[in-house]
């Protein structure tokens, strides 16, 4: 979970894309809350205090500008009145405590949440919370990564190795997903610990990420997620692979009928394919780039071109071929899915050659692999995350909680939000004298940040 | 020295973690577990041990070697990811964790994950830079490589005229025919600018932007800023500076220590070209009346991605038009076109020969060329823009039915066979898809190359 990306806009995302299951797992988590508002409405006992973290500051005090009303005034006005029928509840920010944070990003961080009220057993129910600054977002000029996260987690939602997205809401100044909470932290921690994986274990790892891929490529008409990395790839319960963080994926668009490609440069220097980096336009062969850069980063604890200044990396990417160390030794079969991945040429890089997916399965690399029964997660997978109870977050590093800083969301961004566009923004941008800042600009550029929180 | 204290305690973990894990290989457990505190130990010594002789090292004034290799280019967005050691030291005494893998094959090495105090996902692109982490083990691993959480990286998006009704066209300055061979030349090696083609290059060109800077010690870029232009000198010179703080700090010395120069015909800045990210040096200007080129990314990027985004479109319309490859869908013609190569010839060349075997298939992209037969002068067939020959390559091994010369300067997109089958597989395959009556003769018909 390295760059915790933004997501927003709800408008967008539930008038044209959420689907039926969506709607179903809300439905299901929405009902949990209902039932937690009616227990404590009809037992007027002790208000639960939000779990926090005597360090921190709470997430609804952090965000809550507006109203300065502190976590447990909002509590209180909620619990007062959860008159609304069901189908009209929105969540919202105070419906959640904040157990921890679980990674953090530029303008995002996500956060173990659990209900704010409700019995005991509610509680043991947590979520990751995706919170995004909408004053980063803009800023950074994420606007339409953000949107275009929140739809394809919708249009993805039940697949077995990708995180599900439960439900996003908004309010004044910050965007919010809901997701499934993955326990047992990141693949990358368990390749740093073990400095390096057995070929079985990469050959494991990578067979569910080809499952991933040939879903998001051939089933999904053409999403590129185009930010594979060791980071972005959490464990489960069980240990089978979880894709997050889908701020980079993209729809490749389309023309008519014909699928276009796609020129923003993004991704993780050591991860760019060269079309990236040349700004050749890209498509889903991307992934396939970055899924032989990531075999061989299991395979050796590092990956295949790195240094120091990211000039060096890219530079490597575009004129090197790819060099196995003589320590660990690299089997035949991994050196020459790597390396077929990792072809400069996409007429002849593997995935996007002839036969797609389906050639990538039968390479012997993969010799072995059961791939039905690898999606129907009845493999065992090499690494069991040590999760205690549903709610352990011990798998995850330790993060400095918010300390509730940041630039203020203003009314002034908000109403001059209207120039939809992004050219418009982009060519005022390039009149802007080095070093100063765009700001001003930049937020003249969006409307709808409202990413409200209705299903 | 042996402490009956310090085997207690090492006793009393090891009872607590298998009273907590239940391993089924005791035997395994325990090896792996005193391997690993080993290890820590050990690294943590070591760590401690070069910090004293750092301290001694820099009160008797000698060189400490920096951690970092030798760094031709400071515009990386590196030049502050500088920790200090004090910080690893106190990351690997935090390192205590107890191994949440169990795994039977563990074993010899995890020393546990090294924190930072920026752990987590850094902001890349306005925050401070990844921590740098001690390797695991420092012997069989790249010395320098940084095994932090790595960040992402983006521009901004982008997309193309065509999609959003605008009229964007690229800036274009003036310059003389020297100044452009001067900045032609000053580019021409960066991997940024080599791939490019010649109309790319010359829009590239123009729209550098001169930026005079009349002063000594103005500051052209700031360490730690954000990075939108990317600049070649044209007069003058340029001293760079890097703070090991990551940032221009304010005050005497704030800029850190020199690094290098930029002279004339020199360049800096290419980073900013790719995404904004925080400039890893101050540049200053060195003597007055100073002049620069400047490029900003979105000019740079829209460039190239109109370009490309043009010729990808008219591939795949004159790809329409092959009957050969009618069938194809939208998708696989898309691919196609990605596969395609420009290539250009100067009037008079002859582009396939006859009696050769075909290997490729052409599109006329701009320019004429003219099929002959047997040597005679008469021309059977003349080619123009969005013309096609030589299709049939991709069918079989005939030799090429008919000569095809360039009738003037002319720029083709080709692809070979191989990498056509590559992509969609064996023509045949794609042609039987289709209903066609009489495949064969309307293949004939489509190319006068196809020997008879």
């Amino acid at each position: 979970m390295a760059l915790l990306r933004p997501i927003f806009n709800a408008d967008m995302f539930y008038q044209n894309n959420v689907r039926g299951s969506i709607r179903v797992n809300y439905a299901a988590a929405r009902h949990r809350f209902m039932i937690m508002a009616a227990t404590v409405a009809s037992n007027p006992g002790p208000v639960p205090v939000p779990v926090q973290d005597p360090n921190s500051v709470s997430i609804t005090a952090a965000t809550d500008t507006a109203g300065g009303a502190s976590q447990q005034d909002a509590h209180g006005s909620e619990d007062a009145g959860p008159k609304v029928p069901p189908q009209h509840q929105r969540v919202k920010l105070s419906d959640f405590a904040l157990v921890r944070t679980l990674g953090t990003g530029t303008f995002a961080r996500v956060c173990l949440v659990r209900p704010a009220v409700g019995s005991d057993e509610n509680k043991e129910q947590v979520f990751a919370l995706k919170i995004l600054r909408k004053t980063e977002v803009i800023k950074l000029k994420q606007i339409d990564h953000v949107r275009d996260e929140r739809r394809i987690l919708s249009d993805v939602a039940g697949h077995p190795f990708i995180t599900r997205l439960i439900t996003t809401f908004s309010d004044y100044d910050s965007l919010y997903m809901l997701l499934d909470y993955i326990p047992g932290g990141e693949l990358f921690s368990y390749l740093r610990r073990h400095r390096r994986f057995p070929e079985e274990w990469a050959q494991f790892y990578a067979a569910e990420i080809v499952l991933v891929l040939e879903f998001l490529h051939e089933q999904q008409g053409g999403v590129a997620y185009r930010d594979l990395k060791p980071e972005n790839l959490l464990l489960d319960g069980q240990g089978h692979v979880k894709l997050v963080d889908f701020g980079f994926a993209k729809r490749l668009g389309s023309k008519g009928d014909r699928p276009v490609e796609t020129y923003t440069l993004c991704g993780t220097p050591e991860y760019l394919a060269p079309e990236v980096i040349q700004n050749k336009g890209h498509t889903t062969a991307v992934d396939w780039w970055a899924l032989g850069i990531l075999i061989y980063e299991f395979l050796t604890g590092y990956p295949p071109f790195w240094h120091q200044n990211p000039i060096e990396i890219y530079k490597q990417i575009i004129e090197k071929p790819v060099l196995f160390p003589q320590e660990p030794p690299i089997s035949p079969n991994a050196q020459h899915i790597i390396r077929s991945f990792c072809t400069v040429d996409r007429s002849r890089r593997l995935g996007n050659i002839s036969g797609g997916s389906q050639q990538v399965k039968s390479h012997p690399f993969f010799h072995g692999i059961d791939w039905q029964a690898l999606y129907r997660r009845q493999i065992r997978p090499p690494i069991q995350p040590n999760v205690r109870h549903p709610a352990d977050a011990q798998c995850f590093d330790v993060y400095p909680e918010d300390d509730g800083k940041r630039d203020p969301y203003t009314e002034s961004m908000n109403s001059t939000l209207l120039e939809r566009d992004g050219q418009s923004i982009l060519q005022k941008t390039t009149t802007v004298i080095e070093g100063h800042c765009v700001e001003d600009m930049v937020f003249s550029r969006f409307s709808g940040l409202d990413y409200d929180g209705h299903t | 020295m042996f402490s009956p204290n310090t085997y207690q305690k090492e006793i009393e973990n090891l009872d607590s973690l298998i009273r907590l894990k239940k391993p089924i290989d005791i035997l395994q457990f325990c090896a792996d577990h005193f391997h690993r505190r080993l290890a820590e130990e050990r690294i943590a010594y070591r760590i401690s041990q070069a910090l004293q002789s750092h301290s001694q090292l820099a009160m008797t004034g000698t060189t400490f070697t920096s951690p970092f290799a030798a760094n031709s280019n400071p515009f990386g967005s590196d030049g502050a990811k500088l920790q200090t050691q004090t910080g690893q030291l106190l990351n690997v005494v935090e390192e205590d964790e107890t191994d949440a893998v169990t795994s039977p094959t563990t074993g010899s090495f995890g020393n546990g994950i090294f924190r930072g105090p920026f752990g987590g996902g850094d902001a890349s692109l306005d925050g401070p830079p990844s921590s740098v982490r001690t390797p695991p083990n420092p012997d069989s691993y790249p010395a320098q490589y940084n095994f932090g959480r790595r960040t992402s990286v983006s521009a901004e998006s982008l997309k193309p005229v065509a999609d959003v009704n605008d009229n964007w066209s690229p800036p274009s300055y003036p310059k003389s025919a020297e100044q452009l061979e001067r900045l032609q030349k000053a580019i021409e090696g960066n991997f940024l600018f080599s791939h490019l083609d010649d109309e790319q290059t010359a829009q590239i060109l123009g729209a550098l932007q001169e930026k005079p800077i009349p002063a000594k010690d103005i500051k052209v870029v700031t360490q730690g800023d954000a990075g939108d232009y990317f600049y070649v000198v044209e007069k003058g010179s340029f001293d760079v500076y890097v703070n090991e703080s990551g940032a221009l700090q304010p005050g005497p010395g704030g800029l850190g220590a020199k690094v290098g120069s930029v002279q004339a015909g020199g360049s800096f800045g290419e980073l900013a070209l790719m995404y904004n990210a925080p400039r890893a040096a101050t540049v200053v200007s060195a003597e007055s009346a100073c002049t620069l080129w400047a490029l900003d990314r979105v000019t740079f990027r829209r460039i190239l991605m109109e370009s490309t985004f043009a010729r990808r479109r008219l591939y795949e319309k004159f790809l329409e038009e092959v009957p050969l490859l009618s069938s194809l869908t939208p998708y696989e013609r898309s691919k196609i076109a990605d596969a395609l190569e420009t290539q250009k010839y100067p009037a008079g060349t002859a582009i396939i020969k006859q009696g050769d075997i075909g290997q490729s298939f052409y599109l006329v992209e701009s320019g004429e060329a003219d099929a002959f037969k047997d040597g005679q002068t008469e021309s059977v067939k003349h080619y123009q823009k969005g013309d096609f020959f030589g299709e049939l390559a991709l069918l079989n091994d005939a030799p090429r039915a008919a000569s095809v010369v360039s009738a003037s300067e002319i720029k083709v997109a080709t692809l070979g066979k191989s990498a056509f089958a590559r992509l969609l597989g064996p023509v045949e395959g794609i042609m039987r898809r289709t209903r066609y009556v009489g495949v064969v003769s309307g293949v004939e018909d489509m190319d006068p190359l196809h020997a008879s």
